[in-house]
């Protein structure tokens, strides 16, 4: 489902260029669970983003559903961070102007062609997504009228409105307490039974004990890709 | 996304920032206000000079002595003799196309009646006067062949020599006024006319040109009574060019006047007095635009500039929105609306704000404003335009941000 090969990220700012990923070689099949741990500044996120579609690799090839988005153009990637990824990040990344539903709804209105839902189904998706992460009666508050952990689930509502068969999560759990955490990582188990290929980053040893498999980096290298025995 | 969802949007952003939105659309509102206002009182003053010089009708034309210069000043009058009472009996039995003629002389004079002093024009006239002006008496009646014939004291007022010597509700008709010394019985009042293009027609009083010749102007050239004007007017509408055709050619020959040699009269119609008015009407409308497209200019530029502090303000907003999908025509035309919404909201504003004016103009001064369709229809498409024209630059600024780099914005 998800092959890299040989990739790598070079940020060339000033006259030093930061390696941040040196020749990446990582294989996701469907339906995986995966934690990816390492120190600060291994590259985790880097790698998180080429991964969502959010950034292209320097060097090396990315396949995705058999398709070599490497040289994809900004729009076919938005494409494909709009229906085929979920993204979650460690700052939810809500706007705040606007309802947790009109935060869900965001995807379903820029999604385009034959994945796009109609107005009447629209509303009734994001409200079923909310549903989904337990936020069914929150869904005309703003993000500055809920609590963190459910500001968390605002945006997991948002990246599986469009039914994604992967959710990329970095730090899911890093602005949260242990016992939000432990909620937040419960409903990702739910999704991951449900069929979803989960891959999240964390520093966090318990958070990492719920993946099924454990890739750690370091300096932009993968240094071990275990499967954890739980 | 649709316009539409787009355009809901846009509302959105600028409700949720009143105050900022309402300061950048000043400069749209007050230009567009400005240019319906202006340009319903320049409008309105054509129609309304329009409808006085059609008033007369168009087979109207006026004589004066002199030769024509350039700027319609006329020249030479000393050296030449002038147009002379035996000029004007010459018209009227030569010339085909002419239906009446008539002669005038004006003179500032001092009027008394009962202690009351003012200065006004004295219109030594003919008959024929009222039908050629289209000017006629509210009471009493206008000067007659009768009184020509005797060179009778008689004279007819024009409103404002009554409002000036009268007081408010007396009948003038039967009294009598004191001009240059000698008394005058007032036969006539005139019909309130208001002010023409050129002059307050209410201020002048009438007397027979015969009776002004002998006593008040004097006989004035050894070649005979010259006058200063003469209107004539053509038997019809199209009668008015070959009119001026005969009187030319009549002048030039009892003038003595060999090609290549001028005129030395000229001879203006109403239809010249209605292009004059319609081309400074159109340098009027010119100015105007001038003037508006400044005005949107500088209005355009602050929504411009509203639009790039917006963009930089909501660069995480554009990275959250482009992490979920949005394409860069997206964005594009998210920033597009907005801006066109902005401009166009300002720019209906300014519409309700200067129809608003112009009815207050209409109302509370002696302008007559008359708000035209199109002056709207183009303020609605320039408003438009401005903020599509404006727009664009801010919105592809946001629309090439990279999502990654928008998303660490603070
Ligand atoms: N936009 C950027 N420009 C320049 N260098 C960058 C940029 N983003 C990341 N880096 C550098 O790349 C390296 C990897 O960064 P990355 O954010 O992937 O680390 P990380 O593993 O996610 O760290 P953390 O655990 O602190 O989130 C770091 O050395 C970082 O300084
Ligand atoms: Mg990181």
């Amino acid at each position: 489902m998800i092959e890299l090969k040989e990739v790598s990220r070079v940020y060339d700012l000033d006259a030093t260029p930061v390696h941040a990923l040196r020749g990446i070689d990582l294989k996701v099949m469907s339906g995986e669970y995966i934690a990816i741990m390492g120190t600060s500044g291994s590259g985790k996120s880097t790698l998180m983003h080429i991964l969502g579609c959010l950034d292209r690799p320097s060097s090396g090839k990315y396949s995705l559903n058999g398709e070599q988005v490497q040289n994809y153009s900004q729009d076919e990637l938005a494409a494909i961070r709009n229906k085929t990824i979920g993204f979650v990040f460690q700052q939810f990344n809500l706007l705040p102007r606007m309802t947790a539903l009109d935060n869900v709804m965001l995807p379903l209105i820029y999604a385009r062609g034959s994945v796009r839902a109609s107005k009447e189904e629209q509303l009734p998706r994001a409200q079923n997504a909310l549903r989904l992460v337990g936020l069914g009666d929150r869904m005309n508050h703003r993000p500055n009228q809920l609590s963190g952990g459910q500001q968390q689930r605002v945006s997991i509502a948002r990246a599986l409105v469009n039914n994604p068969k992967i959710l990329l999560a970095d730090e899911p759990t890093g602005a949260l307490d242990s016992q939000t955490s432990k909620e937040i990582m419960t409903l990702l188990e739910e999704l991951f039974t449900q069929g979803i290929t989960v891959i999240l980053v964390t520093h966090d040893n318990d958070i990492a004990s719920y993946a099924r498999r454990v890739v750690r980096l370091k300096d932009g290298v993968i240094i071990s890709d275990s499967l954890n025995n739980r | 996304m649709s316009v539409w969802e787009l355009v809901v949007l846009a509302w959105q952003g600028i409700v949720a920032n009143r105050m900022r939105s309402s300061l950048t659309v000043l400069g749209i509102v007050i230009g567009i206000a400005a240019v319906i206002a202006l340009l319903a009182i320049g409008y309105g003053a054509k129609l309304e000079s329009e409808r006085q010089i059609q008033a007369l009708g168009l087979n109207l034309i006026f004589i004066r002595p002199g030769a024509q210069s350039a700027g319609h000043v006329s020249m030479g009058m000393g050296s030449s003799v002038g147009l002379t009472m035996s000029d004007v009996e010459a018209i009227r039995e030569v010339c085909p196309a002419v239906a009446e003629v008539a002669p005038g002389y004006d003179s500032t004079q001092q009027v008394q009646f009962a202690g009351q002093n003012t200065s006004t024009n004295i219109s030594g006239t003919v008959p024929e006067y009222t039908t050629i002006r289209n000017f006629h008496p509210e009471s009493g009646r206008f000067i007659t062949q009768q009184d020509m014939d005797h060179s009778t004291r008689v004279c007819v007022l024009g409103q404002t020599v009554v409002d000036n010597l009268f007081a408010p509700g007396e009948n003038p008709v039967g009294k009598k006024v004191l001009i240059r010394g000698e008394f005058f019985d007032i036969v006539g009042v005139m019909e309130r006319k208001g002010v023409t293009a050129f002059r307050d027609m209410d201020d002048q009083i009438f007397v027979p040109l015969s009776t002004a010749y002998n006593r008040i102007f004097g006989f004035n050239s050894v070649k005979g009574k010259t006058v200063q004007y003469i209107l004539v007017q053509a038997k019809s509408e199209e009668e008015t060019l070959p009119a001026q055709f005969q009187i030319t050619n009549l002048l030039r020959l009892r003038h003595h006047i060999h090609s290549p040699n001028p005129d030395d009269f000229y001879l203006r119609t109403q239809k010249d007095l209605l292009q004059t008015s319609e081309a400074m009407s159109s340098v009027f409308t010119l100015l105007l635009g001038s003037t508006a497209g400044i005005s949107l200019l500088v209005g355009g530029i602050g929504i411009m500039n509203i639009m790039l502090v917006s963009v930089t303000e909501r660069t995480r907003e554009i990275g959250i929105r482009k992490a979920v999908g949005a394409s860069h025509r997206d964005i594009l035309m998210q920033f597009v609306v907005e801006a066109t919404v902005l401009s166009l909201t300002g720019g209906i504003v300014g519409i309700l704000l200067g129809i608003g004016s112009s009815y207050a103009i209409n109302y509370f001064t002696s302008w007559k404003t008359e708000v035209t369709p199109l002056s709207v229809i183009m303020s609605f498409t320039v408003s438009i335009l401005v903020g599509l024209f404006f727009g664009i630059y801010p919105a592809r600024q946001a629309s090439k941000l990279d999502p990654i780099v928008a998303l660490r914005a603070e």
